[in-house]
């Protein structure tokens, strides 16, 4: 994916705030709109649904279980008795907490890693991306599984497991983008002026990548949402009875030759539209800073 | 025997595998003479499967093998690391042993037509056994088999135990002082004491099998250096389809194909002299990756003979109108949860007699093989198989088990037990218990089967209910293996288990006596939480040495009600689809095979 820096700040008493430019990138982009209405939707239908639809998933009943969908349960239950509605909702937010979590932590490694490479250069920039170069040609998921059959997962391993291979991608392209903004003049005066290295580069390098970060992190944060699907469905998720959308779905495949499409689909489209979702957002965002799409203000560069 | 570690059964071990399971179905016990006059010729000699219709001679089967089994083995002196039951069944076919174990109702016989021997006669006490072989049985190349071969075959093992797989100190050769030729057909064995006849029939002589030494010891070395060159040809698995050493055989089978990749193809040996002479031109022995690869060749009608994931078991009738009929596997087997006794916090919990009871009675065995294994599990009711024992001694009661926790001294708070009567007295929590200790319970069990892990977390739902936490955490088979050992309460180790779970195709096969003298004697070998019981180890000295029958039924009893372990469901081995024109199927508890009685009848069979 690529995207644009945003231009330094333009003079003039006209040109509106970055954060209000972006927001009326947003609201004019159709699918970015959808986005975030379906991600407001699931954290809604994940956070808030308990309330309205409580449901003890602790504690199994065998005596309700693989029962279809119908009065009573909405989505029908699961192979051990659970209401799949009130699973869908607790598992959603395993889903989207450790989701959001590693997409941004993996975002906020790569990319201090990439800015303070790419700022340098020379030797340290070699070595760096050589790591980072190196770290990508094992296959993620390869690194996935090893790590987490060594630890019994839990949240905060979950989220640490995905972000440790997740954060190499941001890193090559803030690395990229710091390259490019170190030789921007305004940089060079503020060296000049006798700032240093860390106000160069977390005043300057960094907040002119925002757009870049930004748009990078709703990516990363669909990444880590797939990346928690894989990890469960290969049984590698946080164990019972906690539960996620992976491994809703892993467990809803046991049953596809007997037909109990309920445990399959939902799950499953729930992963579909968060990710979808990320992806519109994204798309949204990278159209709404790159000023060179910013018909609104009838400027092209 | 030691502990088996591989991903299929062999008797008396403990299992790996993951993979699929079922319940048995007593097998149907149609004997030869019902298929006189419309069954194939009058040499079929054992219980088979569903028989019936109008044979035909000739075709091919093709069957099978479990997830990611490779036959890898073919000299039946087993190297540790290649016990699993598929090399021991594909041995059994080419070279005869002289006892087989073969079902007859819910117990296992030896005295089956297949074996090489008559009846062992036991005298001087019990503490010698003479030996008589069959009569007129051959080798492919036409010489006799005779005693020296068997001779030949106990010089082995006895020169180089400890390259044996099967050995375990004090068992076989260990309990043998004379092995003395009588002629050319009798052979007498002198025994370090007195044993049962039944046990030591069982699980010592089922051991014993023919080895052609005119063939494979032609220039009479000593046994260390013939056991050596034997073991260099048996590790060339590329040759085994056409080593001529592999080619002399007295069972009813001959490879025809060995692969690296695990196909073995068999043909009848023509100078076979038993009396179960195959039916089929061929029976090849396929193997697979996963069980969702075979589930996809199965549904493709390419196996004859295959699995299905229990799961599938509710469309059986699906399949049986493909043209297959759904039998489960039962082994000879029990599952249990191993209690780890030494555990530094838990060990404490656990040697309370009580507190195993309560857990016991919050496990509803019964629901769990219904609804999770989907029938293709049954309850384990003690340490021999379900159906030599007649009640189950702790039957699913959560009330029960409440009220034993409450009588002894804990009482819940914040939802979890703890301890408010410490102490040894009577309605005291027990000794190694501290006040205001909570109960709580660690589970280490083995990840990969959906039915395990609903099992498992049925189990922790159960135990909250009753105020008992349990953490469940799941764990490839062999990290479970690898950690689940016998150990003392100072060993890092022992810290890192409490309870464990190594049973989705069954905890532990038996050899065909069902004893405990390796499971839960102290000490034992695979007594891996270390229980230690006096009256325990009695009850498996009886077994092994009085000739009591009762013995082994005393110690089902007994052992049932004292809880070494948590009995959980007995998966089976698996849950076959066999195409209904393949008779004469018997899926032989042990976990052998004998496609000699197979065959198929018309309407399909012929030329596949």
């Amino acid at each position: 994916m690529t995207t644009t820096a945003p231009a330094p700040p333009e003079a003039g008493p006209a040109a509106p705030g970055p954060v209000r430019r972006v927001l009326t990138g947003l609201r004019r982009n159709k699918l970015a709109l959808t986005g975030a209405l379906i991600l407001l939707a699931l954290l809604a239908f994940c956070f808030l649904g308990p309330l309205l639809h409580p449901t003890d998933q602790i504690h199994t009943d065998l005596t309700r279980a693989n029962r279809a969908p119908g009065a009573g349960h909405l989505l029908g239950t699961t192979d051990l008795g659970y209401d799949l509605l009130g699973r869908l909702m607790y598992g959603g937010r395993t889903s989207l907490e450790v989701g959001l979590a590693a997409g941004l932590l993996a975002t906020l490694l790569g990319t201090v890693y990439g800015a303070v490479a790419g700022y340098f250069g020379g030797w340290l920039d070699a070595v760096m991306m050589r790591v980072t170069d190196a770290a990508l040609a094992i296959p993620a998921l390869f690194l996935l599984v090893v790590v987490a059959t060594l630890v019994t997962p839990s949240k905060p391993v979950l989220i640490l497991v995905i972000a440790s291979v997740a954060w190499l991608s941001p890193a090559r392209l803030l690395r990229g983008e710091a390259l490019a903004l170190r030789s921007r003049d305004y940089v060079h005066a503020m060296r000049l002026m006798g700032g240093g290295t860390g106000r160069a580069v977390f005043r300057h390098i960094l907040p002119n990548a925002l757009g870049t970060v930004v748009v990078n992190a709703t990516f990363q944060v669909a990444d880590a949402i797939l990346y928690v699907a894989y990890l469960s469905f290969l049984g590698l998720s946080l164990p019972p009875p906690a539960v996620d959308w992976g491994s809703l779905l892993s467990a809803g495949i046991t049953y596809t030759q007997v037909g109990h499409w309920w445990l399959i689909f939902p799950p499953g489209l729930a992963i579909v539209l968060v990710v979808a979702a990320f992806n519109f957002l994204g798309d949204g965002l990278r159209d709404a800073f790159d000023v060179r799409l910013d018909t609104g203000r009838g400027s092209h560069r | 025997m030691g502990p088996h570690r591989t991903r299929t059964p062999a008797p008396g071990k403990r299992l790996g595998a993951e993979g699929r399971a079922g319940r048995l179905v007593a097998a149907v016990l149609l004997g030869a003479a019902a298929l006189v006059g419309c069954g194939p010729p009058g040499n079929v000699v054992t219980e088979l499967g569903p028989t019936g219709g109008v044979p035909v001679e000739g075709g091919t089967a093709t069957m099978a093998l479990p997830p990611a089994s490779t036959p890898n083995w073919i000299f039946p002196i087993g190297a540790p690391g290649y016990l699993a039951s598929y090399n021991s069944a594909i041995q059994d076919l080419l070279f005869l042993r002289l006892y087989l174990p073969e079902k007859k109702g819910d117990a296992l016989t030896l005295d089956s037509p297949r074996g090489l021997a008559e009846k062992p006669r036991y005298g001087d006490g019990n503490r010698t056994v003479s030996i008589t072989l069959k009569k007129g049985y051959r080798w492919s190349d036409g010489r006799p088999v005779t005693t020296r071969d068997v001779k030949f075959w106990f010089d082995l093992i006895k020169a180089n135990r400890q390259e044996w797989a099967g050995y375990s100190p004090k068992l076989m050769p260990d309990d043998v002082t004379a092995f003395k030729i009588l002629d050319d057909r009798t052979f007498r064995l002198r025994l370090d004491r007195a044993y049962n006849p039944a046990w030591f029939t069982a699980n010592e002589l089922q051991d014993f099998v023919a080895l052609p030494v005119h063939a494979w010891n032609p220039h009479h070395e000593d046994p260390r250096r013939a056991f050596a060159r034997l073991m260099r040809h048996a590790r060339q698995f590329s040759a085994f389809a056409t080593d001529p050493l592999w080619k002399t055989v007295d069972g009813p089978w001959k490879i025809a194909k060995w692969t690296t990749a695990g196909q073995v193809e068999l043909i009848p040996n023509t100078h076979y002299s038993g009396p179960d002479k195959p039916h089929l031109d061929r029976v090849v022995l396929k193997p697979f990756t996963t069980a969702d690869s075979e589930f996809n060749v199965l549904r493709a009608g390419g196996v004859d003979y295959g699995y299905l994931p229990p799961s599938v078991m509710a469309q059986s009738a699906k399949f049986r109108a493909m043209g297959y009929r759904i039998d489960p596997w039962e082994g000879w087997a029990i599952t249990y949860l191993v209690l780890n006794y030494h555990h530094p916090t838990a060990g404490p919990l656990l040697r309370q007699t009580y507190l195993r009871q309560a857990l016991q009675h919050l496990i509803d065995q019964k629901t769990i093989s219904r609804v999770i294994w989907h029938g293709s599990a049954a309850p384990t009711l003690g340490p021999v198989p379900a159906g030599l024992l007649a009640t189950d001694p702790y039957p699913y009661d959560p009330q029960r088990a409440k009220a034993l926790l409450a009588d002894h001294g804990w009482a819940a708070r914040d939802g979890v037990l703890r301890c408010v009567r410490p102490g040894r007295g009577a309605g005291a929590c027990g000794a190694g218990i501290e006040d205001g200790q909570e109960l709580r319970l660690s589970l280490l069990s083995q990840s990969g089967s959906t039915e395990t892990s609903n099992t498992m977390q049925v189990l922790k739902s159960e135990f909250d209910t009753a105020g008992i936490a349990l953490d469940v955490r799941q764990q490839p088979l062999n990290t479970v293996l690898g950690t689940t050992v016998p150990c003392r309460t100072a060993d890092p180790v022992c810290s890192a288990w409490q309870l464990g779970f190594f049973g989705t195709q069954g905890s532990w096969y038996f050899p065909p006596d069902p004893s405990g003298e390796k499971i839960f004697a102290s000490n034992a070998p695979s007594n891996m939480g270390s229980w230690a019981d006096r009256r325990t180890d009695e009850l498996i000295r009886a077994t092994e040495y009085s000739d009591d029958p009762a013995a082994l039924r005393a110690y089902g009893r007994e052992v049932a009600r004292r809880l070494p372990v948590l009995w959980t469901p007995n998966p089976a081995y698996q849950v076959s689809a066999i195409r209904n024109d393949l008779r004469g199927v018997d899926q032989n508890p042990t976990l052998s095979l004998a496609p000699q009685d197979w065959y198929y009848v018309k309407k399909g069979g012929v030329g596949r």
